[in-house]
């Protein structure tokens, strides 16, 4: 071995990480940006969409280097394998990763411009809500690109913990506060879960590397398989808590009604990405052997998460509690493809592309109506919305309608992708039980629409929102209606996603 | 050209919505005129579509087959044949009246004519559609457009109703749904590839249960929209919170999606267990045609009296489609349109004298033939061609399905006959009350005979009603081939023999013998 040898630094995978070392360096330097400037809010914004850009960009070299390890010939795979599973195969990059990202830093564009107004009324505060919604977004990325569990928690806590902080900025708020405990204190309690999920998987696997696990799994006859099943359980209650799937999701209301209006709808759209990303790759890399058992109970979850999302929803007077509870029935509709296995992964990151871009939207539209920084939005307050602000009204039906399925918006493609898979599995029961839970979550809907367009206006005045919180609204609806009338181009780039 | 001519029949009234909404906001007078102008492209594309229809083929036409999304099967994929060509032609027919008796539409006019060109290219294009991913899509996006519409420009309870409208027809839809998710797993295991092709999927080899329960999820969704008996309550509701134009698009064309679902899916996809269901079916489709006239007789409201005539008429139409004979068939596909026009025509006329008087009780006219002669004349007519008088168009649907369903289910056939007496006593009791005696109310004395615009609406549902009544030909020669190829279809895929005379063939065989 000569001198250079030695020297020469070994390969890193740095590729597979660099999203979210752009995102958690960015947000580092925001800060100390902030303390040593003192900038203006506009300067926070560019320096904010800078660090996006530059994380989608990194995003798209990874998407052109998966490409090249999908095509790879056979002789190529013994190199390239080191490329796709760098630090020692804890991170992955594949489809699933990137789709991941894609999905996340578009919802974290939008999210910060439709709610730009609270990171104006701040003030010092602005730039500290900047870092900590960067660098959840890169812990819920990391949760998508990791294959060992222990990685996986690492990004849920950075990413979660990210969101209790912002779930309280407006301190001052008693609401705020509130939530941002309960956020905190419940969440805490799911991460302990799936914890303790993850103890028990490593006593009955050995591993907590979810490719070994599989292994392992495959070739190992369990006489005794209860602590692993109790494991898989485990972190698959840790997840629903995450995405607040029913019975596991009373903390959503609270938080997304108490926490402030202009970075709620990021909360709600990250914390379901990282949590679908972390239980598909967990169920479906590690576990495809046991699906037969993992299947009915999250079928059970589904059926009762769309059931109930949907019943509760209806008599919600607060439209934030409102598109908790349909939080809570879409959380269904995305497990109704979890349960069909690995078939359903295009479909589930289909669906949760498109939900999360809406979700974004509507709590958008929200906050432009009933204040950013505000918690609670009674649906009294949208009355005649259509003639003070017709493009709120506009914008916030077509994203609606997108969430209730209806056809030419991406959310009937998302729907009808999910359900396809799960009829395809033999779940006829649950398609059964989600189309009638898509016609109940029609009432609440539209009772929304009916009071922006059928009632008449209320005398509060909504300012027609700046050019920021405007674009992103629209580009939305945009979305919703292009991906629902040629949904081809996206549902083949899910399409490319599929477990290990 | 003749391939995109479907296509371009669906995108010129989104086009033209398209434009009516980037109108300029201060000129909103002009969006009606616009909306009304651009209504006549269609009109157009579908007259030169009917006159250059070949008659005496059986298949598809015009079709149009394009991939949409590939990995799952489904295209857009539209054709048009006898049974949904008289469909469009009532679409195209029916909207441009729709918009010119709108004028009274002050508040958001330019949204009202949007929706309505929207609801247009909805329902051109469940017609037209020959996908079932591409069906159910126009399908439920028609929902849309007449929710607005009977929410927002509607009367008092307009909210209620409109809510009601679109949850029973989502209820329904969601069975539809289910049912086509489950055919497409069926192709994909069967045949290795999913598809929505209706054609794709006739060839599908479907147990016995499995075809009953499709046919149960296309039937309820179906019977919703129709609607059968006992799914019809959200109909009274609906028209008659409705504005004018709503009320004559939504019992013109939009019931029919139900009548032609039943006709061009169920039968089609499902024989075996439309052969099974023929009792439940004519056992409905009559308690509809008795209960809903009866229940027409006694309304005090006009409106109300039109919308359950609507379900007495639609279930003649159900009627045919559960005869499985050719004349049934074919007085089912010519009954769609003529309801459209006369029905229409009544709504139009409902919703006249309810602008002058903001009433549509039948207690508060009377004696208004004194005052308005042309419209008490128009109504007369168009009340007889609802009745079926013979020569007008009513007739003819009506009469085919009779001797259609005598043929095969012969006690169903005699009840319903009484539906059309029936029909004779509520349209000309309701005649009497409202426009014979003397007006003795003093608002009904001043009141003012139909302008030159109203009669201008009417005279063409009045001239159609007149040439389909005498010269039912044109439509009748458009759809037979392809209620034959029904007939033929449902006959090789199960044991069900026509029985005679219920066949084309047999009818005509009859009359050459008479003549000799």
């Amino acid at each position: 071995m000569t001198f250079a040898q030695v020297l020469t630094p070994p390969s890193v995978g740095w590729i597979a990480i660099a999203p979210e070392i752009v995102l958690g360096v960015g947000a580092a330097l925001i800060l100390l940006f902030d303390v040593q400037f003192k900038p203006k809010k506009s300067q926070l914004a560019f320096a904010t969409a800078l660090v996006l850009v530059t994380a989608f960009v990194f995003t798209i070299v990874q998407y052109d280097r998966v490409q090249t390890f999908n095509s790879a010939t056979t002789d190529q795979v013994t190199d390239l394998v080191a490329q796709a599973f760098p630090f020692n195969l804890m991170i992955v990059l594949d489809s699933n990763a990137v789709f991941g990202r894609f999905a996340m830093l578009l919802v974290t564009g939008l999210g910060l411009a439709a709610g730009w107004r609270l990171f104006e009324r701040l003030g010092a505060r602005a730039a500290e809500g900047l870092a900590l919604v960067l660098l959840s977004a890169a812990g819920f990325t990391f949760m998508a690109s990791s294959t060992h569990l222990m990685m996986i928690f690492l990004g849920l806590e950075v990413g979660s913990i990210s969101l209790y902080v912002l779930a309280g900025i407006t301190r001052e708020q008693p609401r705020s506060e509130e939530a941002a405990i309960k956020y905190f204190l419940l969440g805490s309690v799911a991460s302990a879960v799936f914890i303790y999920g993850v103890a028990l998987t490593y006593a009955g696997s050995g591993s907590m590397n979810l490719l070994e696990i599989q292994g392992i799994v495959s070739r190992t006859v369990f006489t005794r398989p209860a602590v692993l099943l109790i494991g898989i359980a485990l972190m698959v209650v840790g997840m629903g808590f995450k995405v607040s799937a029913a019975p596991f999701h009373s903390w959503a209301p609270d938080v997304y009604q108490g926490a402030p209006g202009g970075i709620v709808g990021y909360m709600a759209s990250a914390a379901k990405i990282g949590g679908f990303a972390a239980l598909i790759r967990i169920l479906f890399t590690a576990f495809p052997d046991f699906a037969s058992t993992w299947g009915p109970l999250v079928a059970g979850i589904a059926a009762l998460s769309m059931l109930l999302g949907s019943t509760v929803a209806l008599v919600q007077d607060d439209v934030r509690r409102m598109l908790a509870y349909s939080g809570v029935a879409h959380a269904g509709f995305i497990l109704t493809g979890v349960v069909a296995g690995g078939a359903g992964t295009s479909e589930v990151w289909f669906y949760l592309g498109v939900y999360t871009v809406q979700l974004v939207g509507a709590f958008g539209v929200v906050a432009a109506v009933a204040g950013a920084a505000s918690s609670g939005a009674s649906i009294d307050s949208f009355r005649g919305l259509s003639k003070r602000v017709p493009f709120l009204a506009a914008t916030f039906s077509v994203l609606l309608l997108g969430m209730s399925g209806l056809p030419l918006t991406s959310g009937f493609v998302a729907k009808f992708g999910v359900f396809t898979e799960a009829w395809q599995a033999g779940y006829e029961w649950l398609v059964i039980v989600a189309v009638l839970a898509s016609v109940i979550a029609f009432f609440f809907y539209l009772r929304v629409i009916v009071a922006m367009y059928m009632e008449e206006p209320v005398d509060e005045a909504v300012a027609m929102p700046g050019l920021s919180v405007r674009t992103s609204l629209a580009l939305a609806a945009l979305i919703t209606i292009v991906i629902g009338v040629l949904p081809g181009p996206l549902l083949s780039l899910a399409g490319e996603a599929s477990p290990l | 050209m003749g391939d995109t001519m479907l296509t371009a029949l669906i995108l010129v009234p989104v086009v033209a919505a398209v434009i009516v909404m980037l109108l300029p906001a201060n000129r909103k007078e002009l969006a009606l005129p616009v909306g009304f102008g651009l209504s006549f492209i269609p009109l157009a594309i579908a007259g030169y579509l009917f006159f250059h229809f070949e008659t005496g083929v059986a298949g598809y036409q015009y079709t149009q087959k394009a991939v949409w999304y590939e990995a799952w099967g489904i295209s857009w994929n539209l054709g048009v044949d006898g049974i949904s060509l008289g469909l469009v032609a009532l679409s195209v027919i029916l909207v441009p009246i729709a918009l010119a008796a709108s004028t009274n539409i002050t508040d958001r006019t330019k949204e009202f004519v949007v929706f309505t060109l929207l609801l247009e290219a909805g329902l051109i294009g469940s017609f037209l559609a020959l996908d079932l991913f591409l069906f159910f899509v126009f399908f439920e996006a028609v929902l849309v457009p007449m929710y607005f519409i009977i929410g927002i420009w509607g009367s008092e309870r307009r909210i209620y109703a409109a809510l009601k409208f679109f949850i029973f027809t989502a209820f329904g839809s969601a069975f539809l749904l289910a049912s086509i998710v489950a055919l497409s797993v069926l192709h994909n295991q069967q045949f290795g590839a999913p598809s929505f092709d209706l054609r794709d999927l006739m060839s599908l080899d479907l147990s016995l249960s499995q075809s009953r329960w499709l046919f149960a999820g296309f039937g309820i969704a179906f019977a919703i929209k129709v609607p059968v008996f006992p799914l019809h309550t959200w109909l009274p509701d609906a028209h008659v919170q409705a504005p004018t134009a709503g009320s004559v698009l939504l019992a013109g064309v939009m019931l029919k999606l139900g009548t032609y679902g039943l006709l061009r899916f169920n039968l089609n996809l499902f024989p075996q267990a439309a052969v099974d269901a023929v009792p439940i079916i004519a056992t409905l489709a009559v308690i509809g045609i008795i209960y809903g006239a009866i229940v027409a007789i006694v309304q005090p409201d006009l409106k109300k009296l039109v919308a359950y005539s609507s379900v007495s008429h639609l279930g003649f139409i159900v009627l045919g489609t559960a005869a499985l004979t050719s004349a049934g068939f074919q007085g089912a596909v010519i009954q769609n349109v003529n309801h459209g026009l006369t029905t229409g025509a009544l709504f139009l006329l409902v919703g006249m004298i309810y602008e002058r008087r903001h009433t549509k009780q039948i207690a508060d006219f009377g004696g208004l033939a004194k005052v308005m002669p042309i419209f008490a004349g128009l109504f007369l007519f168009t009340a007889f061609a609802s009745i079926g008088l013979p020569g007008l168009n009513g007739f003819v649907g009506e009469f085919l399905v009779l001797i259609g369903s005598y043929s095969s289910i012969p006690g169903f056939a005699a009840v319903a006959a009484f539906g059309v007496i029936l029909a004779a006593i509520y349209l000309l009791w309701a005649y009497e009350r409202v426009f014979t005696g003397v007006p003795d109310k003093p608002e009904n004395q001043k009141l003012v005979d139909l302008t030159p615009r109203e009669i201008g609406l009417m005279v063409p549902l009045v001239v159609l009603m007149i040439v389909l009544g005498l010269y039912p030909k044109i439509l009748l020669d458009r759809t037979a081939a392809s209620t034959e190829a029904l007939l033929d279809r449902v006959e090789q895929a199960t044991t069900y023999e026509v029985p005679e005379p219920g066949r084309l063939a047999d009818v005509f065989a009859g009359i050459t013998e008479g003549d000799e």
